[in-house]
Protein backbone atom coordinates (compact mmCIF):
# COMPACT_ATOMS: atom_id res chain seq x y z
CA UNK A 1 0.00 0.00 0.00
CA UNK A 2 2.65 2.30 0.98
CA UNK A 3 4.43 1.69 -1.73
CA UNK A 4 1.54 2.03 -4.49
CA UNK A 5 -0.69 4.78 -4.46
CA UNK A 6 0.05 5.45 -0.42
CA UNK A 7 3.32 6.42 -1.40
CA UNK A 8 2.29 10.21 -2.12
CA UNK A 9 -0.39 10.60 0.52
CA UNK A 10 -0.05 13.43 2.66
CA UNK A 11 -2.34 11.44 5.68
CA UNK A 12 -3.45 8.14 6.22
CA UNK A 13 -6.43 6.62 7.52
CA UNK A 14 -6.13 3.76 9.56
CA UNK A 15 -8.16 1.27 10.72
CA UNK A 16 -6.41 -0.20 13.64
CA UNK A 17 -8.09 -3.85 13.55
CA UNK A 18 -6.44 -5.06 10.54
CA UNK A 19 -6.90 -9.20 10.11
CA UNK A 20 -8.09 -9.28 13.84
CA UNK A 21 -5.18 -7.72 15.30
CA UNK A 22 -4.19 -4.41 16.97
CA UNK A 23 -1.69 -2.48 15.09
CA UNK A 24 -0.79 -0.06 17.67
CA UNK A 25 2.51 -0.29 17.12
CA UNK A 26 2.45 -0.02 13.60
CA UNK A 27 0.83 3.11 14.42
CA UNK A 28 4.32 4.01 15.65
CA UNK A 29 6.53 3.02 13.28
CA UNK A 30 4.14 4.96 10.68
CA UNK A 31 4.28 8.46 12.45
CA UNK A 32 8.41 7.98 13.69
CA UNK A 33 9.10 8.15 9.53
CA UNK A 34 6.56 11.44 9.35
CA UNK A 35 3.63 10.10 7.86
CA UNK A 36 0.50 11.61 9.24
CA UNK A 37 -1.90 8.99 10.62
CA UNK A 38 -5.93 9.51 11.75
CA UNK A 39 -6.60 6.28 13.24
CA UNK A 40 -10.35 5.14 12.61
CA UNK A 41 -11.29 2.28 14.88
CA UNK A 42 -14.50 0.74 16.93
CA UNK A 43 -11.87 0.49 19.63
CA UNK A 44 -12.72 4.16 21.16
CA UNK A 45 -11.56 2.89 24.88
CA UNK A 46 -9.77 5.54 26.62
CA UNK A 47 -6.76 3.26 27.13
CA UNK A 48 -6.35 2.23 23.38
CA UNK A 49 -6.70 6.20 22.41
CA UNK A 50 -4.12 7.29 24.75
CA UNK A 51 -2.02 4.55 23.36
CA UNK A 52 -2.42 5.79 19.85
CA UNK A 53 -1.59 9.55 20.06
CA UNK A 54 1.28 8.25 22.28
CA UNK A 55 2.60 6.06 19.61
CA UNK A 56 2.37 9.77 17.19
CA UNK A 57 -0.75 9.12 15.93
CA UNK A 58 -2.22 13.01 14.38
CA UNK A 59 -5.95 12.14 14.98
CA UNK A 60 -8.56 9.60 16.51
CA UNK A 61 -11.80 9.13 15.43
CA UNK A 62 -13.81 6.14 16.93
CA UNK A 63 -16.30 4.92 14.47
CA UNK A 64 -19.72 6.23 15.27
CA UNK A 65 -17.61 9.53 14.95
CA UNK A 66 -17.03 9.15 11.47
CA UNK A 67 -19.77 11.17 9.98
CA UNK A 68 -19.42 14.37 12.17
CA UNK A 69 -15.39 14.09 12.52
CA UNK A 70 -13.54 12.24 9.73
CA UNK A 71 -13.24 14.93 6.95
CA UNK A 72 -12.21 17.44 9.21
CA UNK A 73 -9.92 15.40 11.01
CA UNK A 74 -8.44 14.63 7.72
CA UNK A 75 -7.94 17.66 7.09
CA UNK A 76 -6.51 19.13 9.99
CA UNK A 77 -3.88 16.50 10.10
CA UNK A 78 -2.56 17.59 6.78
CA UNK A 79 -2.13 21.04 8.26
CA UNK A 80 -0.49 19.52 11.10
CA UNK A 81 -3.24 21.72 13.05
CA UNK A 82 -4.45 19.69 16.17
CA UNK A 83 -8.15 17.52 15.86
CA UNK A 84 -9.72 16.79 19.34
CA UNK A 85 -12.11 14.44 18.54
CA UNK A 86 -15.05 13.57 21.72
CA UNK A 87 -13.46 10.62 22.25
CA UNK A 88 -10.24 11.76 22.70
CA UNK A 89 -11.39 14.39 24.95
CA UNK A 90 -12.60 12.07 27.19
CA UNK A 91 -9.54 10.09 27.11
CA UNK A 92 -7.96 13.04 27.96
CA UNK A 93 -10.51 14.29 31.14
CA UNK A 94 -10.33 11.13 32.81
CA UNK A 95 -6.17 10.41 32.16
CA UNK A 96 -4.36 9.25 35.38
CA UNK A 97 -1.43 7.57 33.73
CA UNK A 98 2.03 8.36 34.85
CA UNK A 99 3.39 10.74 33.26
CA UNK A 100 0.30 12.49 31.68
CA UNK A 101 0.75 15.99 30.96
CA UNK A 102 -1.07 18.58 33.56
CA UNK A 103 -3.69 20.04 32.20
CA UNK A 104 -5.45 22.59 33.89
CA UNK A 105 -8.53 22.58 35.29
CA UNK A 106 -10.51 24.81 32.62
CA UNK A 107 -8.85 22.54 29.82
CA UNK A 108 -10.24 19.92 31.78
CA UNK A 109 -13.88 20.77 31.79
CA UNK A 110 -13.94 21.87 28.43
CA UNK A 111 -12.22 18.62 27.77
CA UNK A 112 -15.29 16.71 29.49
CA UNK A 113 -18.24 18.93 28.16
CA UNK A 114 -16.85 18.03 24.55
CA UNK A 115 -16.71 14.54 25.31
CA UNK A 116 -20.34 14.67 26.58
CA UNK A 117 -21.23 15.72 23.00
CA UNK A 118 -22.25 19.23 23.77
CA UNK A 119 -21.45 21.95 20.83
CA UNK A 120 -18.04 24.01 21.22
CA UNK A 121 -20.61 27.02 21.18
CA UNK A 122 -22.78 25.77 24.69
CA UNK A 123 -19.71 24.33 26.62
CA UNK A 124 -18.37 28.14 25.92
CA UNK A 125 -21.77 29.28 27.14
CA UNK A 126 -21.51 27.38 30.27
CA UNK A 127 -17.85 28.16 30.88
CA UNK A 128 -19.26 31.93 29.84
CA UNK A 129 -16.20 32.18 27.81
CA UNK A 130 -15.73 32.82 23.81
CA UNK A 131 -16.17 29.54 21.80
CA UNK A 132 -12.68 31.01 20.37
CA UNK A 133 -11.27 30.04 23.79
CA UNK A 134 -13.21 26.88 24.14
CA UNK A 135 -11.49 25.66 21.02
CA UNK A 136 -7.82 27.51 22.81
CA UNK A 137 -8.50 24.84 25.46
CA UNK A 138 -9.05 21.82 23.77
CA UNK A 139 -6.61 22.45 20.97
CA UNK A 140 -4.01 23.31 23.62
CA UNK A 141 -4.25 20.46 25.85
CA UNK A 142 -4.27 18.09 22.61
CA UNK A 143 -0.64 19.90 21.75
CA UNK A 144 0.26 19.61 25.30
CA UNK A 145 -0.39 15.52 25.00
CA UNK A 146 1.77 15.92 22.02
CA UNK A 147 4.66 16.61 24.44
CA UNK A 148 4.68 13.43 26.06
CA UNK A 149 5.97 9.97 25.46
CA UNK A 150 8.27 8.21 22.74
CA UNK A 151 9.17 11.06 20.29
CA UNK A 152 7.66 11.10 16.67
CA UNK A 153 8.30 13.28 14.01
CA UNK A 154 4.50 13.87 13.89
CA UNK A 155 3.99 15.18 17.37
CA UNK A 156 7.05 17.47 16.62
CA UNK A 157 5.48 18.89 13.80
CA UNK A 158 2.14 19.24 15.04
CA UNK A 159 4.02 20.90 18.44
CA UNK A 160 5.49 23.57 15.95
CA UNK A 161 2.64 24.40 14.70
CA UNK A 162 0.71 24.78 17.79
CA UNK A 163 4.04 27.47 18.70
CA UNK A 164 3.45 28.72 15.73
CA UNK A 165 0.13 29.75 16.66
CA UNK A 166 0.43 30.85 19.70
CA UNK A 167 -1.44 27.98 21.24
CA UNK A 168 1.47 26.95 23.41
CA UNK A 169 4.61 28.69 24.63
CA UNK A 170 8.03 26.78 24.36
CA UNK A 171 8.86 26.86 27.76
CA UNK A 172 5.30 25.03 28.43
CA UNK A 173 6.96 22.17 26.01
CA UNK A 174 9.26 21.48 29.22
CA UNK A 175 11.17 18.32 28.71
CA UNK A 176 10.41 17.56 25.09
CA UNK A 177 13.63 16.24 23.54
CA UNK A 178 14.67 17.26 19.88
CA UNK A 179 15.01 14.89 17.38
CA UNK A 180 18.23 15.90 16.75
CA UNK A 181 19.31 13.48 19.51
CA UNK A 182 17.27 10.83 17.70
CA UNK A 183 19.70 8.30 16.07
CA UNK A 184 16.49 6.56 14.29
CA UNK A 185 16.71 6.88 10.61
CA UNK A 186 13.42 8.85 9.21
CA UNK A 187 12.59 9.44 5.73
CA UNK A 188 10.03 12.56 6.09
CA UNK B 1 -11.12 -6.70 54.54
CA UNK B 2 -9.63 -6.48 58.24
CA UNK B 3 -12.36 -8.55 59.26
CA UNK B 4 -12.45 -11.62 57.16
CA UNK B 5 -12.69 -14.90 58.92
CA UNK B 6 -9.04 -15.99 57.88
CA UNK B 7 -8.04 -12.89 60.20
CA UNK B 8 -9.96 -13.39 62.99
CA UNK B 9 -8.63 -17.03 62.64
CA UNK B 10 -5.04 -15.22 62.40
CA UNK B 11 -5.75 -13.59 65.39
CA UNK B 12 -6.82 -16.21 67.57
CA UNK B 13 -3.82 -17.90 67.32
CA UNK B 14 -1.61 -15.08 68.07
CA UNK B 15 -3.56 -14.56 71.25
CA UNK B 16 -3.43 -18.13 72.09
CA UNK B 17 0.47 -17.81 72.24
CA UNK B 18 -0.01 -14.69 74.14
CA UNK B 19 -2.52 -16.24 76.54
CA UNK B 20 0.15 -19.54 77.13
CA UNK B 21 3.10 -16.66 77.85
CA UNK B 22 1.22 -15.40 80.58
CA UNK B 23 0.12 -18.54 81.47
CA UNK B 24 3.89 -19.88 82.03
CA UNK B 25 5.09 -16.80 83.49
CA UNK B 26 2.72 -16.22 86.24
CA UNK B 27 2.35 -19.86 87.17
CA UNK B 28 6.23 -19.94 87.68
CA UNK B 29 5.86 -16.74 89.64
CA UNK B 30 3.12 -17.88 91.87
CA UNK B 31 4.20 -22.27 91.52
CA UNK B 32 7.70 -21.21 91.83
CA UNK B 33 8.77 -18.34 93.03
CA UNK B 34 6.30 -17.86 96.31
CA UNK B 35 7.09 -20.97 97.94
CA UNK B 36 10.79 -21.15 97.56
CA UNK B 37 10.36 -17.27 98.86
CA UNK B 38 8.70 -19.01 102.23
CA UNK B 39 11.01 -21.51 102.82
CA UNK B 40 13.70 -18.89 102.43
CA UNK B 41 12.01 -16.53 104.29
CA UNK B 42 13.92 -16.97 107.76
CA UNK B 43 17.43 -16.92 106.02
CA UNK B 44 16.69 -13.78 104.24
CA UNK B 45 18.68 -10.43 105.32
CA UNK B 46 15.25 -8.52 104.28
CA UNK B 47 12.45 -10.44 104.72
CA UNK B 48 10.62 -7.60 104.02
CA UNK B 49 12.07 -6.44 100.55
CA UNK B 50 12.25 -9.64 99.00
CA UNK B 51 8.34 -9.23 99.64
CA UNK B 52 7.90 -6.09 98.22
CA UNK B 53 10.47 -7.71 94.87
CA UNK B 54 7.89 -10.19 94.80
CA UNK B 55 4.66 -7.98 95.05
CA UNK B 56 6.48 -5.93 92.28
CA UNK B 57 7.36 -8.58 90.34
CA UNK B 58 3.61 -9.43 90.53
CA UNK B 59 2.45 -6.02 89.21
CA UNK B 60 4.84 -5.97 86.47
CA UNK B 61 3.54 -9.48 85.08
CA UNK B 62 -0.02 -8.54 85.78
CA UNK B 63 0.90 -5.12 83.49
CA UNK B 64 2.56 -6.75 80.36
CA UNK B 65 -0.28 -9.55 80.55
CA UNK B 66 -2.65 -7.13 80.32
CA UNK B 67 -0.84 -5.43 77.54
CA UNK B 68 0.34 -8.37 75.63
CA UNK B 69 -3.61 -9.61 75.97
CA UNK B 70 -4.95 -6.88 74.81
CA UNK B 71 -3.05 -4.53 72.16
CA UNK B 72 -1.29 -5.88 69.36
CA UNK B 73 1.57 -3.51 69.50
CA UNK B 74 4.68 -3.35 71.36
CA UNK B 75 4.34 -2.81 74.97
CA UNK B 76 5.19 0.95 76.00
CA UNK B 77 7.83 1.37 78.53
CA UNK B 78 9.24 -2.14 78.03
CA UNK B 79 12.36 -1.50 78.62
CA UNK B 80 11.54 1.08 81.95
CA UNK B 81 9.85 -2.58 83.32
CA UNK B 82 12.64 -4.58 82.68
CA UNK B 83 15.03 -2.34 84.28
CA UNK B 84 13.19 -2.25 87.41
CA UNK B 85 12.99 -6.59 86.99
CA UNK B 86 16.77 -6.56 86.35
CA UNK B 87 17.19 -4.42 89.52
CA UNK B 88 14.85 -6.87 91.78
CA UNK B 89 17.16 -9.31 90.85
CA UNK B 90 20.00 -7.46 92.38
CA UNK B 91 18.44 -6.85 95.43
CA UNK B 92 16.52 -10.64 95.98
CA UNK B 93 20.27 -11.91 95.40
CA UNK B 94 21.53 -9.04 98.29
CA UNK B 95 19.06 -10.09 100.22
CA UNK B 96 19.95 -13.94 100.41
CA UNK B 97 23.31 -13.13 101.29
CA UNK B 98 25.28 -13.08 97.86
CA UNK B 99 23.39 -16.04 96.78
CA UNK B 100 22.56 -16.42 92.91
CA UNK B 101 22.13 -20.61 92.83
CA UNK B 102 20.19 -21.18 95.73
CA UNK B 103 16.21 -21.68 95.82
CA UNK B 104 15.64 -18.56 97.96
CA UNK B 105 17.17 -16.56 95.03
CA UNK B 106 14.47 -17.10 93.23
CA UNK B 107 14.56 -13.62 91.02
CA UNK B 108 16.92 -14.48 88.43
CA UNK B 109 15.81 -17.33 87.20
CA UNK B 110 12.66 -16.46 86.51
CA UNK B 111 12.86 -12.69 85.34
CA UNK B 112 13.34 -14.28 82.24
CA UNK B 113 9.77 -15.39 81.52
CA UNK B 114 8.65 -11.70 82.85
CA UNK B 115 10.90 -10.44 79.77
CA UNK B 116 9.30 -12.75 77.16
CA UNK B 117 5.97 -10.78 78.17
CA UNK B 118 7.29 -7.51 77.91
CA UNK B 119 8.89 -7.85 74.32
CA UNK B 120 6.23 -10.04 73.07
CA UNK B 121 5.43 -7.73 70.17
CA UNK B 122 9.09 -6.31 69.30
CA UNK B 123 11.99 -8.26 67.46
CA UNK B 124 13.23 -11.50 69.82
CA UNK B 125 16.85 -9.29 69.99
CA UNK B 126 15.47 -7.60 72.24
CA UNK B 127 15.02 -10.36 74.66
CA UNK B 128 18.30 -11.22 73.61
CA UNK B 129 20.02 -8.35 74.55
CA UNK B 130 17.80 -8.19 78.30
CA UNK B 131 18.71 -12.26 78.82
CA UNK B 132 22.22 -10.93 77.84
CA UNK B 133 22.00 -8.31 80.72
CA UNK B 134 20.28 -10.55 82.83
CA UNK B 135 23.11 -12.97 83.28
CA UNK B 136 25.93 -10.03 83.63
CA UNK B 137 23.68 -9.24 86.73
CA UNK B 138 23.90 -12.84 87.50
CA UNK B 139 27.82 -12.89 86.56
CA UNK B 140 27.85 -9.61 88.66
CA UNK B 141 26.28 -10.89 91.59
CA UNK B 142 28.99 -13.91 91.57
CA UNK B 143 31.65 -11.74 91.69
CA UNK B 144 30.53 -9.18 94.72
CA UNK B 145 29.71 -12.29 96.78
CA UNK B 146 33.31 -13.71 95.97
CA UNK B 147 31.94 -17.62 94.86
CA UNK B 148 33.93 -17.73 91.78
CA UNK B 149 35.14 -21.26 92.35
CA UNK B 150 34.43 -23.88 89.82
CA UNK B 151 31.17 -25.54 91.02
CA UNK B 152 29.66 -21.86 91.18
CA UNK B 153 30.46 -20.64 87.63
CA UNK B 154 29.34 -24.46 86.25
CA UNK B 155 26.18 -24.01 87.63
CA UNK B 156 25.45 -20.42 86.82
CA UNK B 157 26.06 -21.51 83.26
CA UNK B 158 24.13 -24.51 83.59
CA UNK B 159 20.85 -21.49 84.87
CA UNK B 160 21.39 -19.34 81.91
CA UNK B 161 22.10 -21.80 79.10
CA UNK B 162 18.96 -23.62 80.73
CA UNK B 163 16.45 -21.08 81.13
CA UNK B 164 17.67 -19.07 78.14
CA UNK B 165 17.29 -21.44 75.88
CA UNK B 166 14.11 -22.56 76.83
CA UNK B 167 12.62 -18.87 76.86
CA UNK B 168 14.21 -17.99 74.13
CA UNK B 169 12.68 -21.15 72.54
CA UNK B 170 9.04 -20.42 73.48
CA UNK B 171 9.60 -16.15 71.94
CA UNK B 172 10.90 -17.95 69.16
CA UNK B 173 8.00 -20.26 68.51
CA UNK B 174 5.25 -17.93 68.95
CA UNK B 175 6.50 -15.67 66.50
CA UNK B 176 6.83 -18.58 63.98
CA UNK B 177 3.52 -19.78 65.14
CA UNK B 178 1.69 -16.59 64.60
CA UNK B 179 3.52 -15.71 61.39
CA UNK B 180 2.38 -19.35 59.70
CA UNK B 181 -1.40 -17.93 60.54
CA UNK B 182 -0.38 -14.71 58.89
CA UNK B 183 0.44 -16.81 56.08
CA UNK B 184 -2.39 -18.76 56.24
CA UNK B 185 -4.87 -15.95 56.66
CA UNK B 186 -2.98 -14.23 53.09
CA UNK B 187 -3.38 -16.93 51.31
CA UNK B 188 -6.95 -17.73 52.32
CA UNK B 189 -7.47 -14.38 52.23
CA UNK B 190 -5.71 -14.69 48.07
CA UNK B 191 -8.27 -17.58 47.30
CA UNK B 192 -11.12 -15.79 48.29
CA UNK B 193 -10.68 -13.21 46.12
CA UNK B 194 -10.15 -15.16 43.25
CA UNK B 195 -13.34 -16.89 44.11
CA UNK B 196 -15.09 -13.71 43.93
CA UNK B 197 -13.41 -12.56 41.06
CA UNK B 198 -14.43 -15.63 39.01
CA UNK B 199 -17.54 -15.76 40.37
CA UNK B 200 -17.92 -11.92 38.94
CA UNK B 201 -16.39 -13.33 36.02
CA UNK B 202 -18.70 -15.73 35.48
CA UNK B 203 -21.61 -13.25 36.04
CA UNK B 204 -20.49 -10.41 33.50
CA UNK B 205 -19.90 -13.77 31.49
CA UNK B 206 -23.61 -14.33 31.50
CA UNK B 207 -24.69 -11.26 31.14
CA UNK B 208 -22.79 -10.73 28.02
CA UNK B 209 -24.27 -13.46 26.70
CA UNK B 210 -27.70 -12.52 27.68
CA UNK B 211 -26.89 -9.25 25.66
CA UNK B 212 -25.25 -11.13 22.72
CA UNK B 213 -28.58 -13.78 22.06
CA UNK B 214 -30.73 -10.76 22.52
CA UNK B 215 -28.71 -8.68 19.36
CA UNK B 216 -28.79 -12.38 17.76
CA UNK B 217 -32.52 -12.29 17.68
CA UNK B 218 -32.91 -8.30 16.48
CA UNK B 219 -29.21 -7.59 14.77
CA UNK B 220 -29.34 -11.36 13.62
CA UNK B 221 -33.26 -11.34 12.08
CA UNK B 222 -32.46 -7.61 10.39
CA UNK B 223 -29.45 -9.47 8.79
CA UNK B 224 -31.26 -11.68 7.67
CA UNK B 225 -34.00 -9.67 6.32
CA UNK B 226 -30.94 -7.38 4.12
CA UNK B 227 -29.61 -10.75 2.91
CA UNK B 228 -32.70 -11.95 1.27
CA UNK B 229 -33.58 -8.46 -0.12
CA UNK B 230 -36.77 -8.59 2.48
CA UNK B 231 -35.60 -5.27 3.82
CA UNK B 232 -34.00 -2.75 1.59
CA UNK B 233 -31.23 -0.51 2.60
CA UNK B 234 -32.33 2.50 0.78
CA UNK B 235 -35.55 2.57 3.35
CA UNK B 236 -35.08 5.21 5.67
CA UNK B 237 -36.95 3.18 8.36
CA UNK B 238 -34.54 -0.07 7.75
CA UNK B 239 -31.11 2.49 7.76
CA UNK B 240 -32.59 3.35 10.80
CA UNK B 241 -32.94 0.44 12.56
CA UNK B 242 -29.43 -0.29 11.00
CA UNK B 243 -28.16 2.31 13.24
CA UNK B 244 -29.90 1.45 16.50
CA UNK B 245 -28.66 -2.22 16.45
CA UNK B 246 -24.82 -0.50 15.18
CA UNK B 247 -25.30 1.69 18.03
CA UNK B 248 -26.44 -1.81 20.50
CA UNK B 249 -23.17 -3.77 19.16
CA UNK B 250 -21.07 -1.09 19.80
CA UNK B 251 -21.93 -0.86 23.16
CA UNK B 252 -21.91 -4.23 23.34
CA UNK B 253 -18.32 -4.23 22.79
CA UNK B 254 -17.64 -1.11 24.93
CA UNK B 255 -17.83 -3.56 27.98
CA UNK B 256 -13.99 -5.21 28.61
CA UNK B 257 -14.10 -5.26 32.74
CA UNK B 258 -14.19 -8.23 34.00
CA UNK B 259 -16.09 -7.01 37.16
CA UNK B 260 -19.75 -6.23 37.09
CA UNK B 261 -20.44 -2.16 37.59
CA UNK B 262 -23.93 -1.34 38.67
CA UNK B 263 -23.50 1.71 37.49
CA UNK B 264 -22.91 0.65 34.49
CA UNK B 265 -25.36 -1.59 34.06
CA UNK B 266 -28.24 0.96 35.24
CA UNK B 267 -27.30 3.09 32.58
CA UNK B 268 -27.36 0.11 30.59
CA UNK B 269 -30.63 -0.55 31.27
CA UNK B 270 -31.92 2.79 30.40
CA UNK B 271 -29.87 2.41 26.82
CA UNK B 272 -31.71 -0.77 26.49
CA UNK B 273 -35.28 0.85 27.22
CA UNK B 274 -34.51 3.61 24.85
CA UNK B 275 -33.68 1.43 21.96
CA UNK B 276 -36.39 -0.49 22.03
CA UNK B 277 -38.12 2.64 21.27
CA UNK B 278 -36.40 3.08 17.90
CA UNK B 279 -33.23 5.72 19.17
CA UNK B 280 -30.09 5.80 18.06
CA UNK B 281 -27.64 5.86 21.62
CA UNK B 282 -24.06 5.74 21.88
CA UNK B 283 -22.52 5.05 24.72
CA UNK B 284 -18.89 5.87 25.92
CA UNK B 285 -17.16 5.51 29.80
CA UNK B 286 -13.88 6.87 30.69
CA UNK B 287 -11.78 6.56 33.72
CA UNK B 288 -12.26 4.76 36.88
CA UNK B 289 -15.35 4.40 38.11
CA UNK B 290 -15.36 4.61 41.97
CA UNK B 291 -18.25 2.09 43.94
CA UNK B 292 -21.17 4.03 44.50
CA UNK B 293 -23.51 3.76 47.04
CA UNK B 294 -26.68 2.32 45.70
CA UNK B 295 -29.00 5.77 46.76
CA UNK B 296 -26.35 7.39 44.99
CA UNK B 297 -26.14 5.76 42.19
CA UNK B 298 -30.52 5.95 41.83
CA UNK B 299 -29.71 9.65 41.99
CA UNK B 300 -27.34 9.92 39.32
CA UNK B 301 -29.00 8.11 36.84
CA UNK B 302 -32.56 9.21 37.61
CA UNK B 303 -32.12 12.57 35.50
CA UNK B 304 -30.00 10.55 32.55
CA UNK B 305 -32.98 8.06 31.94
CA UNK B 306 -35.72 10.54 32.12
CA UNK B 307 -34.06 12.15 29.42
CA UNK B 308 -33.65 8.83 27.68
CA UNK B 309 -37.04 8.00 28.11
CA UNK B 310 -38.15 11.48 26.41
CA UNK B 311 -35.58 11.27 23.56
CA UNK B 312 -36.52 11.75 20.00
CA UNK B 313 -33.97 10.08 17.86
CA UNK B 314 -30.46 10.46 19.34
CA UNK B 315 -28.92 10.15 22.19
CA UNK B 316 -25.57 9.79 23.66
CA UNK B 317 -24.18 8.56 27.37
CA UNK B 318 -21.07 9.40 28.77
CA UNK B 319 -20.14 8.30 31.94
CA UNK B 320 -16.40 9.84 33.54
CA UNK B 321 -14.62 8.78 36.54
CA UNK B 322 -12.44 11.35 37.52
CA UNK B 323 -10.68 10.39 40.45
CA UNK B 324 -12.76 11.61 43.22
CA UNK B 325 -15.88 12.33 40.97
CA UNK B 326 -18.00 10.46 38.93
CA UNK B 327 -20.30 12.21 36.27
CA UNK B 328 -23.24 11.13 34.24
CA UNK B 329 -24.51 13.02 30.95
CA UNK B 330 -26.98 12.35 28.68
CA UNK B 331 -27.84 14.42 25.67
CA UNK B 332 -30.36 14.09 22.94
CA UNK B 333 -33.22 15.75 21.11
CA UNK B 334 -36.09 15.82 23.05
CA UNK B 335 -39.12 18.10 23.75
CA UNK B 336 -38.38 18.38 27.77
CA UNK B 337 -36.87 21.85 28.87
CA UNK B 338 -35.59 20.14 32.30
CA UNK B 339 -35.11 17.34 34.27
CA UNK B 340 -36.51 16.38 37.74
CA UNK B 341 -33.96 16.06 40.18
CA UNK B 342 -35.58 14.11 43.12
CA UNK B 343 -32.21 14.14 45.04
CA UNK B 344 -30.01 17.45 44.73
CA UNK B 345 -28.50 17.09 47.87
CA UNK B 346 -26.71 14.22 47.22
CA UNK B 347 -25.57 15.08 43.55
CA UNK B 348 -25.55 18.28 41.23
CA UNK B 349 -27.55 17.85 38.57
CA UNK B 350 -26.89 20.96 35.46
CA UNK B 351 -29.11 21.51 32.12
CA UNK B 352 -28.21 23.00 29.73
CA UNK B 353 -30.86 23.32 26.20
CA UNK B 354 -28.80 23.31 22.77
CA UNK B 355 -31.32 23.89 19.83
CA UNK B 356 -33.80 20.75 20.05
CA UNK B 357 -31.28 19.08 22.19
CA UNK B 358 -30.90 18.75 26.23
CA UNK B 359 -28.10 18.23 27.84
CA UNK B 360 -28.19 16.64 31.31
CA UNK B 361 -25.34 16.04 33.91
CA UNK B 362 -25.48 14.52 37.04
CA UNK B 363 -22.29 14.39 39.15
CA UNK B 364 -21.27 12.81 42.42
CA UNK B 365 -18.13 14.08 44.56
CA UNK B 366 -17.07 10.73 46.32
CA UNK B 367 -16.74 12.37 50.15
CA UNK B 368 -14.12 9.45 51.10
CA UNK B 369 -11.91 8.37 47.63
CA UNK B 370 -9.40 5.45 48.21
CA UNK B 371 -5.71 6.34 49.09
CA UNK B 372 -5.32 4.36 45.28
CA UNK B 373 -7.62 6.68 43.79
CA UNK B 374 -6.31 9.71 41.80
CA UNK B 375 -7.75 12.98 41.64
CA UNK B 376 -8.14 14.81 38.66
CA UNK B 377 -8.77 19.13 39.40
CA UNK B 378 -11.55 19.94 37.53
CA UNK B 379 -13.82 22.77 38.00
CA UNK B 380 -17.02 21.92 38.44
CA UNK B 381 -18.40 25.41 39.09
CA UNK B 382 -19.15 26.79 35.57
CA UNK B 383 -20.88 30.36 35.13
CA UNK B 384 -24.10 29.71 34.76
CA UNK B 385 -25.93 32.59 32.22
CA UNK B 386 -29.70 33.11 31.68
CA UNK B 387 -29.62 29.86 28.89
CA UNK B 388 -28.78 27.35 31.35
CA UNK B 389 -30.33 26.59 35.47
CA UNK B 390 -29.69 23.84 37.72
CA UNK B 391 -32.82 21.46 37.90
CA UNK B 392 -33.82 22.01 41.37
CA UNK B 393 -37.24 21.08 41.14
CA UNK B 394 -38.93 18.67 43.07
CA UNK B 395 -40.98 15.78 41.78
Amino acid sequence: MLDGPGRQADVLLLDLNLKGQLVIDRVAELSTTGRRVVVFSQHADPDTVLAVLEAGACEFVAKDEAADHCVAAIIAAAADLPYVTPSVAGAMAADTTDGRPKLSARERTALLWWFQGMSKESVAQRMGIAETTVRQYIARARAKYATTGREAATKTALLARAIEDGLIRLDEVGDYHSFGADPRPRNS
Amino acid sequence: MPDAPVDLVARRYTRNTAIAAVVIAVGWHVGEDLPAMILGWSDYRWPAVVAAAWLTYAVVAVVAAVAILRAEQPMRHAWAYAAITLALTAVVAASAHGQLLTLPSWAWGAVGWLAVMLYWHRPVWHLVAFLAANAAVGLAVLVAAGTLDRVSIARYLMVVAGSTALQLGFAGGARALQAAADWTAAASAAQAEIHTERRAAGEVHRTRLRRFHALQQTAGHFLAGLADRSARPGDPAVQRRCAIEAARLRRLFLETDDLPDPLVDDIWACADVADRKGIVVDMAVVGDLPTVPADVRKALVEPAGELLAAARTRARITLAGLGDQVVVSVIADTDLTEVTATDTARVTVNCHREGDRLWVETRWADPSPSPSSRTIPLSSKASDPGSTRHATRSR
